[in-house]
C-alpha cells in the first residue's frame, strides 16, 4: 500500500548515489532536487511542484539517485514501492504520456549536449547525404537488397534531391548485380514502386536519362512508370505546370502502380494548386483523402487544402483546417509550422 | 505478464530474412513492438557496419518516433523473418488505452536510455584523453555481467574502434593513450581482447579527474 509520510523541513528524502527504489508523489509542502549538471558539473536545483512525482527515473531503471531530494517546508508524500506505482500509472495513461513526454525531451537534450561535444566528429552529417551514402555502403558491400532499400527510401523523401539521379542509377545497378548473383533479387515486400529504373548503368553520365537498357518486360514496365513520375515532378519543379500534370494524370490513368498512383494523385494536386485552380485543388484532395486515407502526404494536402480556402477569401474554413494540422502532425513537422504561421497571419489581419 | 495483443492485429507488419525496417537518417514517424524474430541495430561508422544491439520478441524500436519525428539514428535489419506491430503518433493514443503495459514498458526503455546515454556523456566531459579512454573501460564494466567482483582484473572483447568511438577520439589517438597504459602494464592488448589489470585502478584515476574538474 503507498504510504502518506511527513517530512520535516531541512530533511532529505534521499541522497545522490543511493539505492532506493521508492517513488514519491508530493502532497504537499516544498521540496527541491540537487544535482551536478552533466556538462558542467555545476550544482542545479529543480524545484517539486506540488501533485508531481519524482525519484521515478532511478526507482523504474533501477540505478542509483542522480540527485539528492531536500525538503525546503513541511512536506505531506505519498511514498509507493515500484509495483504500487506502476499500478497507479497503468489506471491512469495520461500520466504515463505525460512522462515519456518529459523523458523523450530529457532524451533529446542530452543528445545535442553530446553532439555538441562532438561537433568536430562526422556527427553532424545532413540527412539527406547521410541516407544516400548508406545506400552506397551497402551497394559497396554487394548487400544488394540494403543498398536498394536505402536508394529508393532516398527517392521517395528527396525525388529532386542533390543525389536522385545518381539513386536512380544506383538502383538500376543493384538491381542488376542482385539478378546475376541470383540471391537477392528485388523482394516482394518491398512495394513494386520502387523498381525505379532511368539511365545507363553506374559508368554512364549522370545526366543521361534516355539510354536504353536490355531488362525484363516487367521490370521495363514499372521503370517506365517510375521514370514518368520523376520527369513529371521534374517538370513541376520548372514551373511547366500544366505539362507536369497532363503526365501525373496518364500515370493514375495508366493504372500499373499503386504506389506512383498515390504520389500522383498528390502532386496533381499541387499542381492545380500552382495554377490557381483552388476549386478543383479542394475537389481533388478530397477525393485523394477519401480514396487513401492514410496518405503519407495527407497533412501536407489538407494544408493546401486550407491554402485554397485562404485563397478564397474564406478565411474561417482555412483556419479551421491548418488547425486540424496542429493536431496531427508534430511541432516541428515543417507542415506545422506552416499552418501555425498561417493561422498567426489570419488571426493578426 | 503476458501481453494480450490479438486487438492490434491489424497492426500487425512482417519483413523477410534481411529486409531493412527502417534506416539510419530517413524520417522517423513509426515505432515497432517485436512479435516474432530478431531484428538487429546497426550504424555504418566510417566505413564499417557496426551492430548496436539485438533485439527480440517482446521489445520495441524505433520508440523516439512517438514523440517527434526525428531523422532515425541507426538502422534495423530484421534478423529472421520478422512479425511485429507497428505504431505511429496517431494510433499511439489508441494503443496507450487498449494496452498501458506496453507504455509503461516504454517508459522504462526510456529511463535506461536516459541513464545510458547520461553515462556515454560523463566520458566526454573529461578534458583528459587517458581518463576518458579509462572511463570507457569503467562504463563498460558497470554493464559487464559475469565478471568476478572479487578479482581487479577485466577482459573486454572490444576494438580500439569502438573505444575510440567511446571516447570521442581519432582510432589514432586512442590507440596512442592504449600503448601507453600497455607501456605502464596497466593492459594488455590482444588482437581479440584488451585485458584490464586493475580495474579499480582506473576507478580511481578517473576519480581523481572528474573531481580536479569540477573544483
Amino acid at each position: 500500500m503507498p504510504k502518506a509520510v511527513e517530512y520535516k523541513a531541512n530533511s532529505i528524502v534521499y541522497f545522490k548515489g543511493d539505492n532506493n527504489d521508492r517513488v514519491f508523489l508530493l502532497k504537499s509542502g516544498k521540496v527541491s532536487l540537487k544535482y551536478n549538471d552533466i556538462e558542467t558539473g555545476q550544482e542545479m536545483y529543480d524545484l517539486i511542484q506540488t501533485g508531481e512525482f519524482f525519484g521515478v527515473k532511478s526507482a523504474l531503471g533501477k540505478y542509483p539517485r542522480e540527485e539528492t531530494a531536500m525538503v525546503l517546508q513541511d512536506s505531506n508524500m505519498i511514498v509507493f514501492s515500484v509495483p504500487e506505482f506502476e499500478q497507479v500509472v497503468l489506471n491512469n495513461t495520461r500520466i504515463i504520456m505525460k512522462m515519456l513526454k518529459v523523458f523523450s525531451n530529457q532524451l533529446r537534450r542530452i543528445q545535442k549536449q553530446m553532439r555538441n561535444v562532438l561537433s568536430s566528429d562526422e556527427q553532424a552529417v545532413n540527412p539527406e547525404a547521410g541516407l544516400f551514402k548508406i545506400g552506397e555502403y551497402y551497394l559497396k558491400m554487394k548487400r544488394y537488397a540494403q543498398a536498394l532499400y536505402a536508394f529508393r527510401r532516398y527517392l521517395t523523401y528527396y525525388p529532386s534531391g542533390t543525389f536522385s539521379q545518381q539513386a536512380l542509377l544506383n538502383i538500376e545497378a543493384a538491381e542488376r548485380y542482385a539478378k546475376t548473383q541470383g540471391s537477392t533479387a528485388p523482394t516482394s515486400s518491398q512495394p513494386a514502386y520502387a523498381q525505379a529504373a532511368a539511365g545507363g548503368g553506374l559508368d554512364a553520365p549522370q545526366t543521361s536519362t534516355t539510354s536504353t537498357q536490355t531488362i525484363s518486360a516487367s521490370e521495363e514496365e514499372l521503370s517506365a512508370v517510375a521514370q514518368k513520375y520523376y520527369n513529371a515532378v521534374s517538370l513541376f519543379s520548372q514551373q511547366k505546370y500544366r505539362e507536369a500534370l497532363e503526365e501525373f494524370k496518364s500515370i493514375v490513368t495508366g493504372g500499373q502502380d499503386d504506389e506512383y498512383i498515390a504520389k500522383s494523385l498528390f502532386e496533381i494536386g499541387r499542381c492545380l494548386f500552382a495554377m490557381e485552380m483552388y476549386d478543383k485543388c479542394m475537389g481533388h484532395f478530397t477525393t485523394m483523402i477519401q480514396r487513401y486515407p492514410k496518405h503519407p502526404d495527407l497533412v501536407e494536402a489538407l494544408y493546401y487544402v486550407g491554402s485554397c480556402y485562404e485563397k478564397k477569401n474564406d478565411t474561417e474554413k482555412a483556419k479551421n483546417f491548418y488547425k486540424k494540422i496542429l493536431s496531427m502532425s508534430s511541432e516541428d513537422a515543417a507542415v506545422n509550422r506552416k499552418a501555425r504561421k498561417a493561422i498567426r497571419i489570419i488571426e493578426g489581419s | 505478464m503476458a501481453l494480450d495483443l490479438s486487438m492490434f492485429d491489424r497492426f500487425a507488419v512482417t519483413f523477410k530474412k534481411n529486409d531493412i525496417m527502417f534506416c539510419e537518417h530517413e524520417p522517423g514517424d513509426t515505432f515497432y513492438l517485436i512479435q516474432s524474430g530478431r531484428v538487429q541495430i546497426v550504424k555504418i561508422m566510417g566505413e564499417v557496419e557496426k551492430i548496436i544491439d539485438i533485439l527480440n520478441p517482446g521489445e520495441i524500436l524505433g520508440e523516439m518516433a512517438i514523440l517527434e519525428e526525428a531523422p532515425r539514428s541507426a538502422s534495423a535489419i530484421a534478423l529472421d523473418q520478422v512479425r511485429a506491430l507497428e505504431f505511429n503518433r496517431e494510433n499511439f493514443e489508441v494503443l496507450m488505452q487498449g494496452n498501458p503495459q506496453i507504455a509503461l514498458k516504454l517508459l522504462k526503455l526510456f529511463t535506461k536510455r536516459i541513464y545510458d546515454q547520461k553515462r556515454r556523456f560523463m566520458i566526454l566531459t573529461l578534458d583528459d584523453v587517458q581518463a576518458r579512454v579509462a572511463d570507457v573501460f569503467l562504463m563498460l564494466s558497470e554493464t559487464q555481467t559475469g565478471a568476478d567482483p572479487n578479482k581487479d582484473e577485466r577482459v573486454f572483447n572490444t576494438t580500439i574502434d569502438d573505444i575510440a568511438h567511446w571516447a570521442g577520439m581519432s582510432p589514432d589517438k586512442c590507440r596512442q593513450v592504449l600503448n601507453h597504459f600497455a607501456t605502464q602494464r596497466r593492459i594488455e592488448i590482444y588482437p581479440d581482447k584488451i585485458v584490464v589489470k586493475n580495474i579499480n585502478d582506473f576507478q580511481r584515476f578517473v576519480g581523481s579527474r572528474r573531481k580536479a574538474k569540477v573544483e
